[in-house]
């Protein structure tokens, strides 16, 4: 299972990390339970300083998508019904729509374009 | 018997400059594996080899003889001195001076040539792939190995021990349990040298992430593979050792001569199975296009001497700007000076009282 980072992305890379990993959950590639690399190796691999994949994971923890057992490496956690307030999870789909509306798209590609990433993520994470 | 020993000692010797020969000819072509538009892993344009490249290429071939600038005046004096158990040391620190020799030559070799490349080939690419399969030393460990390892030394120390108690007056603490307390040392070792393999890094370009994956992967199990083949074969001194005290003069020849034919015979068997495999995964490598990866660390600004100290690095080794630096802020860096602390300690305390 591999992770992709873009040194053209304007996201910093912990971010391009965290993201990276919570798609791959959404999507079920990674599944409840399933162990993540140490912090070590990914930064080595990936040729960053260790504070950087150290972040990505903190932020991981605090959405409770990932558990960090210390001595014994990180796991995905187990679903359970998110605590964020309606408002909390609106404001990213409301600033995805935003970008898409300024890009100069159209309501009925907006919508076309939800609907088939919501099916790719759905389907994969079934 | 010291007059035997010396011969295998010189039997082994002469079969480790058999196997270097080979060795010499494999590292002779690495250059040129990937065709006259590389050299090693730089991308170089059609006219290099006529150019500057033949002078390169030169250089790094002299280079690969450093090993033999050394091994031939120490065993000119070793052969002089009559003390001929010494080359067995002379092959231990050879073997660690030629790869470490090579590593260096490659490295060189390619810094050199990176002025000559072809300018769009040494445009770091822009997206890199990921492994998000944890590696731990556990994940590559044979449970059957561990336990024929830790069964073997229980084995061997149970039957020193109960030899050294037959007659505790008659025996040297030191002699009898020596050699196997160096054997598990060596073993231990080795455990290190396979942390340091699984920890080598995996960064992939996201264009081939496969096959450069594949071929990354494929050569650390060979390298973990052989790894414990060398414990094992510590293993089987361990188990040897017991015997080989025990025997009578009489009969040690003998049976010390069937040992080492076996032992010519598997390593010959090893030496032979390697190269084929080695071969298996430089057809591997080969499907791989090399390119090369953004340096997020700047490690070139980081590391400008042999040892550096980079504590938020994650490597043991760092690219520098002068070639290979020693990252000093490192676990392995830590356990690794431990383990040669530890041996020295352990060669004083077995001399002690000689």
């Amino acid at each position: 299972m591999l992770l992709t980072i873009d040194t053209n992305d304007p996201r910093p890379i912990y971010q391009q990390v965290a993201d990276g990993i919570k798609e791959l959950i959404a999507r079920g590639k990674l599944a409840e339970g399933a162990s993540l690399p140490p912090v070590r190796q990914l930064a080595a691999d990936l040729g960053v300083n260790l504070n950087t994949i150290a972040t990505a994971y903190r932020a991981l923890q605090e959405d409770g998508l990932i558990v960090v057992k210390h001595g014994s490496g990180s796991v995905v956690a187990q679903r359970t019904n998110t605590e964020r307030t309606h408002d909390e999870l609106v404001r990213p789909l409301r600033t995805a729509l935003t970008e898409l509306v300024l890009a100069g798209l159209s309501s009925s590609k907006i919508l076309n374009l939800v609907v088939r990433e919501l099916n790719i993520v759905g389907k994969e994470s079934k | 018997m010291q007059a035997h020993m010396n011969e295998y000692v010189v039997i082994f010797y002469i079969l480790f400059w058999i196997v270097r020969i080979n060795g010499c000819i494999r590292r002779g072509r690495q250059p040129l594996l990937r065709g006259r538009d590389w050299f090693f892993s730089v991308h170089v344009p059609p006219d290099f080899y006529t150019g500057a490249g033949r002078k390169l290429l030169h250089r790094y071939w002299m280079r690969m003889l450093i090993p033999f600038a050394v091994d031939i005046p120490l065993a000119i004096a070793i052969f002089r001195s009559g003390r001929l158990i010494l080359l067995n040391w002379l092959i231990i620190g050879l073997c660690a001076l030629i790869h470490i020799n090579h590593s260096y030559n490659v490295d060189l070799a390619e810094r050199q040539a990176r002025p000559f490349a072809v300018p769009e080939a040494e445009q770091p690419v822009a997206s890199v792939a990921l492994s998000l399969t944890p590696r731990r030393v556990r994940d590559y460990t044979n449970r059957t190995v561990e336990w024929v390892l830790a069964l073997s030394a229980v084995l061997a120390f149970a039957w020193l021990v109960r030899y050294y108690f037959a007659a505790p007056e008659h025996h040297n603490l030191r002699w009898v349990f020596g050699v196997p307390v160096l054997y598990l040392y060596f073993q231990l070792g080795i455990l290190w040298v396979k942390r340091v393999v699984v920890a080598w890094r995996t960064p992939v370009p996201q264009q081939q992430a496969d096959e450069h994956l594949e071929a990354r992967e494929e050569t650390r199990k060979l390298y973990l593979l052989m790894c414990d083949v060398y414990r094992l074969s510590a293993a089987a001194g361990i188990l040897f050792w017991p015997v080989q005290i025990s025997l009578t003069p009489a009969t040690f020849d003998g049976v010390f001569r069937i040992w080492f034919a076996i032992w010519v015979v598997l390593s010959i068997i090893a030496t032979v199975w390697v190269e084929i495999r080695r071969k298996q995964l430089v057809k591997m490598a080969l499907r791989a296009r090399p390119v090369k990866l953004p340096d997020f660390l700047h490690q070139s600004e980081i590391a400008r001497w042999p040892v550096c100290y980079q504590p938020t690095a994650p490597m043991l080794m760092l690219k520098g700007a002068r070639g290979y630096s020693l990252n000093l802020a490192n676990t392995l860096t830590y356990l690794g000076a431990a383990y040669i602390a530890g041996l020295v300690a352990l060669f004083a305390l077995l001399r002690m009282g000689r």
